[in-house]
């Protein structure tokens, strides 16, 4: 089976999630060595991903565990889980 | 590239022993130990309230209100799901209901090329695939990627979030949302890619330098 660009776009995610068969991923990475638009989806894509997972370091807000842990505490002053 | 999506990044979930031994200890009357059960998912929480709020005060709030809640109720958390599944979901309610009371947001954002049924057709933009790499390390780059991230419709962020922002897996994504996984894969293939037409908009948008006192055109 021949996959059109259609399809590729479907598997685009699965794929980058490498949750994919290796047939279906043998036919992706035929079809992107031929067609630009879709070499060009699949690197854009992924590289969007890299730039969200950078935010995982993106810092808390200056004092925020301590602000959470008082609040907290002023709440196990009082009662505890109901 | 087919494996290329970081790994997640951060202190890991405790071990399911020592959580389960934690729980206890909280249910006990050893309240402290409260803490310790919620530090390695703080980070995780606040950046889940973040970008579905987009606000840091208000996600600070949110954020301490899904802990408040989580520590109330404690005892009526069910050992079958794993407690940061079931702390997520509490905060992905409480940043839902506060996004629902301040009404600026659109509950759903019409969103062009979006149905529901059919396919997303991705913008086509061959040249645009180099941008992102060059400007990885900078500031702007991240302030965009934020952006972009705020302009999705609220279902497609919170499952980027979820999945691509806090590292869930699949399944977690899933349960947290209370869907299913094909329903979330579909979700995610879909933010996704308007994340990417979003975000490669904005880029050909902005000005390439910032040049001081520059003219306007």
């Amino acid at each position: 089976m021949k996959l059109d660009c259609k399809h590729i776009w479907r598997e685009l995610s699965n794929y980058l999630e490498g949750d994919i068969s290796d047939e279906v991923r043998r036919e992706i990475e035929a079809h992107v060595a031929q067609c630009r638009h879709c070499a060009a989806l699949l690197d854009s894509t992924h590289n969007i991903l890299v730039l969200v997972a950078d935010e995982r370091r993106m810092e808390l807000p200056v004092g925020f565990n301590t602000r959470l842990r008082q609040r907290l505490e002023k709440e196990m002053a009082i009662s505890g889980p109901q | 590239m087919g494996n290329g999506l970081p790994a997640m990044v951060g202190p890991g979930a405790l071990k399911k022993e020592k959580e389960a031994r934690l729980i206890e200890d909280v249910l006990a009357g050893r309240h402290e130990q409260f803490h310790e059960l919620i530090a390695p998912y703080r980070r995780g929480v606040y950046l889940t309230a973040y970008d579905i709020l987009q606000v840091a005060a208000d996600a600070e709030e949110v954020a301490q209100e899904a802990f408040l809640k989580a520590f109330r109720a404690l005892r009526s958390f069910r050992r079958e799901s794993q407690f940061s599944t079931w702390l997520f979901r509490i905060a992905i309610n409480e940043a839902r209901m506060r996004l629902r009371r301040r009404r600026e947001v659109p509950l759903e954002t019409a969103f062009p090329g979006e149905d529901e049924d059919g396919d997303y057709t991705p913008l086509m933009l061959a040249d645009w695939r180099e941008i992102p790499s060059e400007a990885l390390l900078r500031e702007e780059t991240r302030r965009l990627v934020q952006e972009s991230i705020a302009q999705l419709p609220e279902k497609y962020r919170e499952v980027l979030t979820l999945r691509d922002v806090v590292g869930k897996n699949i399944a977690e994504t899933s349960e947290i949302l209370g869907t299913t996984t094909g329903n979330t894969k579909a979700r995610l293939l879909r933010a996704r890619l308007m994340l990417r037409d979003i975000f490669a908009e904005r880029t050909r948008r902005k000005p390439r330098q910032k040049q001081p006192g520059r003219v306007a055109p």
